[in-house]
């Protein structure tokens, strides 16, 4: 009777853990322009990770991720819950793990548990110092981000179901792939290996639980057979002692199921196992942020930031990288697939941040997706209307490329396409031939790019945008009377188009 | 079994390719053309019997769709603005015109365009889905892949000697054209047969040789059985994609001349402050001089109605 109902506990736990995985799956599908940003995000918002971290960093407080205050509760309440129930990466990982766990291990290196320990201080000190490390470690971020990556772009080619965009593209997936089949490949040392010895999400719940009201316990009945200890995938119990680590073990109730005594039981237990942390790893710790901060500020390249443009309402740069947590959201969500994760063009530390790549898709007048969408506000949300105002660059006229300034052809694509009516199409002579070319206001133009990803021309494009008179403001509105005043103007400069043929 | 030589798989491929786009009526030559000269039919007024009114001018639309008839029909949707910029063909216009194959016993209605900005937002913007009016029969096609299109050779091209064009149009039996009165920065006006080039695939290609004259070499193999023009506000500056200026017409132009059709449209405003004729149109003109159909509003018949 009581082994029945165990079962039924142990069960309970894979339906919510698959409740939860296709939770965030389903969120990452409704991640799309047509579908209002509403909960999408819901599970950063419930992120300590990015409460703490992305808080120190930024020097002030991500409001969005508040509510992480109740998980962090219900860890000192009932321990490491969230790995074990809720953590849609830890779910992919067990799934990997049952899939390969009939082979032995295939690489054998022992367990460090004190590494997510020691990736949490690193977070912590090199946020203090001023650099955002959370990117890339944390797993709800990691998963978003490889979702994003990885699955849409195959979704998007298989079916326009799932998709929006035809084919969508990322111009870089290697990296995110690599990062992501390694901690699936981390199962080959042993199960869980990421959760047990390097998320830092881990080790800060892991720190948590410590403390936590209710834990595993043992009880009298306990015959020291030791299968607990084999079956346990977190190696949190130690039979001949009978103590049962709270911070490693993640509720998955395993030991509870298995044990023939049923000797095992959750219950209130104040009894805190002791860290175990040496000092020289808390040196190697405090090093390895004193070199990672530095060096991920000094790699941006400042003569390149002008081919960085940024997502519309983009706070200032420095702190966009702080605050930005990478989960690509943003890229998902543009309904051009103009949205790009970086490479290094921001830097080490700017990896998978959004850019705008406008020969890939311009910014839509209409959509304001990005920012509704950004768990962080590192992308402010705007009205749509803000949002048309935000300056995110300036497009610039390649006359030696341009087939109007060039080769007298009647394009002027660019004119007819840009939304805001910041090009103008005016008569030039040139070699004796007067034609329509093309002109940047530069004071209209907003950059968005529409033009650049437009332009007939091979390869390069002849209008480009550059992120000459960005406008990165953390407060405040975009719009001004001088804005509207020029947009507005009904004196639109523009020539009678070429293909007229006046009579004199 | 017999092997084809290079040079013979190209002549049968050759033929072949012609002779599938010689197949669907229209694209093959010009058989709607009157001695008389091309009847027009001009509408204006209300805006909800606009498009009745003037097809009951020229015949009904019973002339042009018969029971049965697969049709295609092709608004302006191509830019991602609201309705009342003047960019894209209104939604109550494409409606009537929905409802009139309908009624004249079409067996199914596709309305499709190759956006130039992301298809679903023009859609959105563009309120094209209210014209969706019996889930069944009627449908929305936005062009959006490459596999969409196919190439056909066209035999009076100069600057194109091949275009891609939508498969849907070459296996539907009609097809009607239906643009939103604007001004083009580059071609001066954009009416109906300038409409086309969202049936095509690389439409960039045209801007890189003689635009004006590739638009209408296009003309010869897309032969539209019916164009009609929603002239209900026409965009007379800052076209294609405004913002510009708009002045409310109420008026429906229709006819299966598309050459008189557009040459006539013209007339009808200003734009960009000047008043100007088909012939001064130089894509329109191209259009004439290969034969598409009357440029000479002298030479029409237009009958003009009020709605």
């Amino acid at each position: 009777m009581a082994a029945k109902k165990i079962t039924n506990h142990h069960t309970l736990r894979w339906l919510i853990q698959i409740f939860f995985l296709v939770l965030f799956i389903f969120f990452f599908t409704q991640t799309r322009y047509g579908i209002p940003a509403r909960l999408q995000n819901l599970f950063f918002r419930f992120d300590p990770l990015i409460l703490i971290i992305t808080s120190i960093a930024y020097r002030a407080v991500i409001t969005a991720a508040l509510l992480s205050i109740f998980l962090i509760i219900g860890t000192f309440v009932f321990g490491r819950f969230f790995c074990g129930f809720i953590c849609p990466l830890g779910t992919i990982i067990d799934i990997f793990d049952s899939i390969i766990s009939h082979s032995p291990p295939v690489i054998k290196i022992p367990s460090f548990k004190n590494g997510k320990y020691l990736i949490l201080l690193f977070l912590i000190i090199s946020a203090f110092l001023g650099s955002s490390f959370v990117h890339f470690f944390d797993p709800l971020v990691i998963f978003e981000r490889s979702l994003t990556l990885l699955l849409y772009p195959v979704l998007s080619y298989f079916a326009g179901l799932f998709a929006l965009i035809p084919n969508a593209v990322f111009i870089e997936t290697f990296i995110a792939l690599i990062f992501f089949l390694t901690i699936l490949g981390l199962g080959f040392i042993a199960p869980r290996f990421w959760c047990r010895n390097l998320c830092p999400m881990g080790g800060l719940l892991a720190f948590l639980s410590k403390f936590a009201v209710f834990k595993f316990t043992f009880f009298e009945s306990c015959t020291k057979c030791k299968i607990c200890e084999d079956i346990c995938p977190t190696k949190a119990i130690d039979s001949e002692t009978q103590k049962i680590d709270s911070a490693e073990c993640i509720n998955c109730l395993r030991c509870q199921y298995e044990c023939p005594q049923t000797a095992i039981k959750y219950r209130i237990n104040l009894l805190i196992v002791p860290f175990d942390i040496k000092k020289r790893q808390f040196i190697t710790t405090l090093g390895a942020s004193l070199v990672a901060v530095p060096l991920a500020k000094s790699l941006i390249h400042t003569k390149l930031e002008g081919l960085l443009i940024r997502p519309p309402g983009s706070i200032p740069e420095k702190d966009f990288l702080n605050v930005c947590i990478h989960c690509g959201m943003c890229m998902k969500v543009c309904p051009t697939n103009g949205l790009q994760p970086c490479i290094l063009e921001a830097g080490i530390n700017g990896l998978w941040t959004p850019k705008l790549v406008s020969r890939i898709g311009g910014c839509e007048k209409n959509c304001n997706k990005c920012g509704q969408i950004c768990p962080t506000s590192a992308i402010r949300k705007l009205s749509l209307e803000e949002k048309s105002y935000a300056k995110i660059g300036t497009a610039v006229i390649d006359r030696s490329r341009c087939i109007a300034w060039e080769q007298d052809k009647v394009c002027l694509i660019c004119d007819e396409i840009c939304p805001y009516n910041a090009i103008s199409s005016l008569n030039e002579t040139i070699r004796e031939t007067t034609l329509l070319r093309p002109f940047v206001d530069e004071r209209i133009c907003t950059g968005c790019g529409l033009c650049e990803s437009r332009c007939p021309i091979e390869g390069q494009a002849a209008i480009q945008v550059f992120s000459i008179g960005e406008e990165r403001i953390t407060k405040g509105s975009y719009i001004t009377d001088e804005k509207t005043r020029l947009r507005e103007s009904e004196e639109k400069l523009e020539d009678i188009p070429s293909g007229f043929i006046i009579e004199e | 079994m017999k092997n084809i030589t290079r040079r013979e798989f190209f002549k049968i491929s050759a033929g072949a390719a012609v002779g599938v786009t010689l197949l669907p009526r229209f694209l093959s030559s010009n058989e709607t053309k009157e001695i008389t000269g091309p009847v027009i039919g001009v509408a204006r007024g209300e805006k909800d019997k606009l498009v009745k009114a003037a097809l009951d001018a020229i015949g009904g639309i019973d002339k042009f769709i018969k029971q049965g008839d697969k049709v295609c029909i092709k608004p302006n949707i191509s830019f991602a603005a609201n309705v009342d910029r003047g960019a894209t063909t209104t939604p109550e216009i494409t409606k009537q015109v929905v409802e009139l194959c309908l009624d004249a016993g079409a067996s199914k209605v596709i309305i499709l365009d190759h956006t130039i900005q992301n298809p679903e937002l023009c859609v959105e913007k563009s309120k094209i889905e209210e014209a969706l009016i019996d889930k069944k029969k009627v449908s929305l096609l936005t062009l959006t892949k490459e596999r969409q299109f196919t190439e056909i050779e066209i035999p009076q091209g100069k600057e194109l000697k091949s275009i891609k064009i939508a498969k849907a149009i070459q296996s539907a039996d009609k097809l009607i054209n239906l643009p939103t009165a604007k001004s083009h920065s580059a071609t001066g006006v954009s009416l109906g047969i300038k409409n086309l080039m969202g049936l095509i695939w690389d439409r960039g290609h045209l801007h890189q040789v003689n635009l004006h004259r590739a638009i209408a070499e296009l003309a010869t193999v897309i032969k539209p059985d019916l164009t009609i023009i929603d002239a209900t506000r026409a965009l007379t500056s800052g076209g294609p994609g405004g913002p510009g200026k708009t002045v409310i017409l109420n008026t429906v132009i229709v006819g299966a001349d598309p050459v008189a059709v557009d040459s006539y449209g013209v007339g009808i405003t200003q734009w960009y402050k000047k008043s100007f004729i088909g012939k001064n149109v130089k894509y329109i003109a191209a259009a004439s001089e290969l034969g598409l159909g009357e440029i000479n509003t002298d030479k029409m018949t237009i009958k003009q109605v009020k709605a």
